[in-house]
C-alpha cells in the first residue's frame, strides 16, 4: 500500500466532498436525462442521452486527477463518488459501483500514459480519450452496444469522446484555471 | 451477513450477468432479490419505487436494440430491459439493508483497508444534507447578483470546490484533535466479524450463479 501513503487525511475527505458536491449538482440534471431518453427513445436513440451527459457523470474523476495530482486520485475521486451515490439515492446499486471503478480508472489511464507529467491540456486530452475508450468498451457489454449497427456506434463513440473533452477538459480546465487564480491549492497542489 | 462479502458476492453477479444473454436468469435474479428484500420486511412502496424508477432508461435500451440492433434484435432487446432490473434489485439488496458504517467496518477491520480512507469518507459521507443545502445556498447567492449558476458554470463548482476544501481541512482537523491518528494501530468499539458461513454463503451464492449460466437448460 504504498501509495496509500501519499494520501493525507483531508485529501481523502477533499476528494470526497468535492465526489458528493458533483453528485448534488448533477442531481440537477436528472430532468434533461430523463426528457432526452423519452423523446429519443421512439426512434431508438435514447443512448444519446447517456452520451452526451456522460463527460457530467466522469467530471470527478478527471476533475480529481488534474486537481490533487497524486497517484490514484482520478480513481478514487470518481470510486468514491459513486460509492456515495450508491448508498444516497442512487437506485443503480452495484451497478454504480462498477461504473466509478471504470470511469476513474478511463481517467487515471490517461494520466498514467502521460506519467503523471503532464498537467495541461496533452493530459486532459489523453484523459478524456482514455476514459471514452475504456467507458466505451464496458457499455460494449453491459449496455449491448456490441449489437448495435456499426454507424450507431460510431456515432455514439464520437458523441461520447466530444462529452468527456467538454465537461471532463474543457469545463475541469476553466474549474482549475479559477482555482489557480485566487491561489487555494498551495498546500495540495505541489504533490 | 459480512458486508464486504455481500457487496463481492453480488459484484460478481452483476459482473457476470453483464457478460450473458439469459433473460429467464435476469428474471430468477429479480424474483430472488425481491424476495430477500421482503423477508427483510422491505415496505411494498419501496419495492414499487424500485420497479418504476428503471423504467424509462429500460425502454430506452430495449427500443434502441428492436429499432437500431443487429442479429436477434428481440432477444437482445428483452435481455438488456430484465438486466436493469436485476442490476437495481440485486443492488437494493445491498444498499437497502446494508449502511455505509458497517461496510466501512468491514473493509477497514476484515480487509485492512487504511482507517484514514474508511473514516475519511465516513466523515465526508455525513456531510450529505448539508452539501445539498451549501449547493442551493450557491445558486441563490448567485442569483441575488444577478448570476444564473448551472452545471455548465464553472463558478458553480469552483465555489463547491472552495467549500470543499475548507470543510476537509476543518474536519480533518476535528478528527485529529479528537485522538485520530493516521496510520496508527486502532481499537474498535463496533466489531465486524467475517466467519465461515460469509466465505461458505460466497462460495454456493458464485456456485448457483454458474449453474444457472452454464448447466440450466433456460428457455
Amino acid at each position: 500500500m504504498k501509495w496509500a501513503k501519499a494520501w493525507r487525511l483531508s485529501d481523502i475527505i477533499l476528494i470526497a466532498l468535492i465526489g458528493i458536491f458533483f453528485g448534488a449538482i448533477f442531481m440537477g440534471t436528472n430532468y434533461v436525462y430523463d426528457v432526452l431518453t423519452a423523446v429519443l427513445a421512439p426512434v431508438g436513440l435514447s443512448g444519446l442521452a447517456n452520451e452526451l451527459l456522460l463527460g457530467l457523470w466522469c467530471m470527478p474523476g478527471m476533475l480529481a486527477g488534474y486537481m490533487l495530482r497524486l497517484k490514484g486520485s482520478a480513481t478514487l475521486g470518481e470510486l468514491l463518488a459513486a460509492t456515495v451515490e450508491m448508498f444516497f439515492g442512487g437506485q443503480w446499486g452495484i451497478s454504480t459501483l462498477i461504473s466509478g471503478v471504470t470511469q476513474g480508472f478511463g481517467a487515471e489511464l490517461g494520466y498514467i500514459v502521460t506519467r503523471y507529467k503532464h498537467y495541461d491540456w496533452l493530459g486532459l486530452t489523453a484523459s478524456a480519450l482514455t476514459t471514452t475508450i475504456v467507458t466505451f468498451g464496458w457499455d460494449l457489454a453491459r449496455n449491448g452496444y456490441f449489437k448495435l449497427q456499426l454507424w450507431l456506434l460510431i456515432l455514439y463513440f464520437v458523441v461520447r469522446f466530444c462529452s468527456m473533452f467538454l465537461f471532463g477538459g474543457v469545463l475541469t480546465r476553466l474549474i482549475t484555471d479559477l482555482l489557480d487564480r485566487s491561489h487555494v491549492l498551495k498546500s495540495t497542489h505541489t504533490n | 451477513m459480512n458486508p464486504s462479502i455481500k457487496l463481492l458476492l453480488l459484484f460478481i453477479i452483476a459482473l457476470e450477468i453483464s457478460f450473458t444473454m439469459i433473460i429467464s436468469l435476469n428474471i430468477t435474479l429479480v424474483i430472488l432479490a425481491m424476495i430477500y428484500l421482503l423477508a427483510h420486511r422491505t415496505k411494498l412502496r419501496t419495492i414499487g419505487w424500485l420497479l418504476i424508477v428503471p423504467l424509462l432508461p429500460a425502454i430506452g435500451l430495449w427500443s434502441t436494440q428492436y429499432i437500431n440492433g443487429s442479429g436477434n434484435k428481440t432477444l437482445m432487446a428483452w435481455v438488456l430491459f430484465t438486466r436493469i432490473y436485476a442490476f437495481v434489485f440485486t443492488g437494493a439488496t445491498f444498499t437497502l439493508t446494508t449502511n455505509i458504517l458497517q461496510l466501512a467496518d468491514a473493509l477497514e477491520q476484515n480487509w485492512h483497508l487504511p482507517s484514514k480512507f474508511a473514516y475519511g469518507v465516513l466523515a465526508a459521507y455525513n456531510l450529505v444534507p448539508k452539501i445539498q443545502h451549501e449547493v442551493q445556498i450557491i445558486r441563490t447567492a448567485g442569483l441575488m447578483r444577478g448570476q444564473q449558476l448551472s452545471f455548465w458554470s464553472p463558478k458553480l463548482y469552483f465555489k463547491a470546490i472552495l467549500v470543499s476544501i475548507n470543510w476537509s481541512q476543518n474536519l480533518a482537523q476535528a478528527m485529529t484533535s479528537h485522538g485520530f491518528v493516521e496510520d496508527a494501530p486502532r481499537t474498535h468499539y463496533r466489531h465486524s466479524v467475517l466467519c465461515w458461513q460469509d466465505w461458505a454463503i460466497l462460495i454456493i451464492g458464485v456456485g448457483l450463479l454458474q449453474v444457472g449460466i452454464f448447466l440450466v437448460p433456460w428457455v
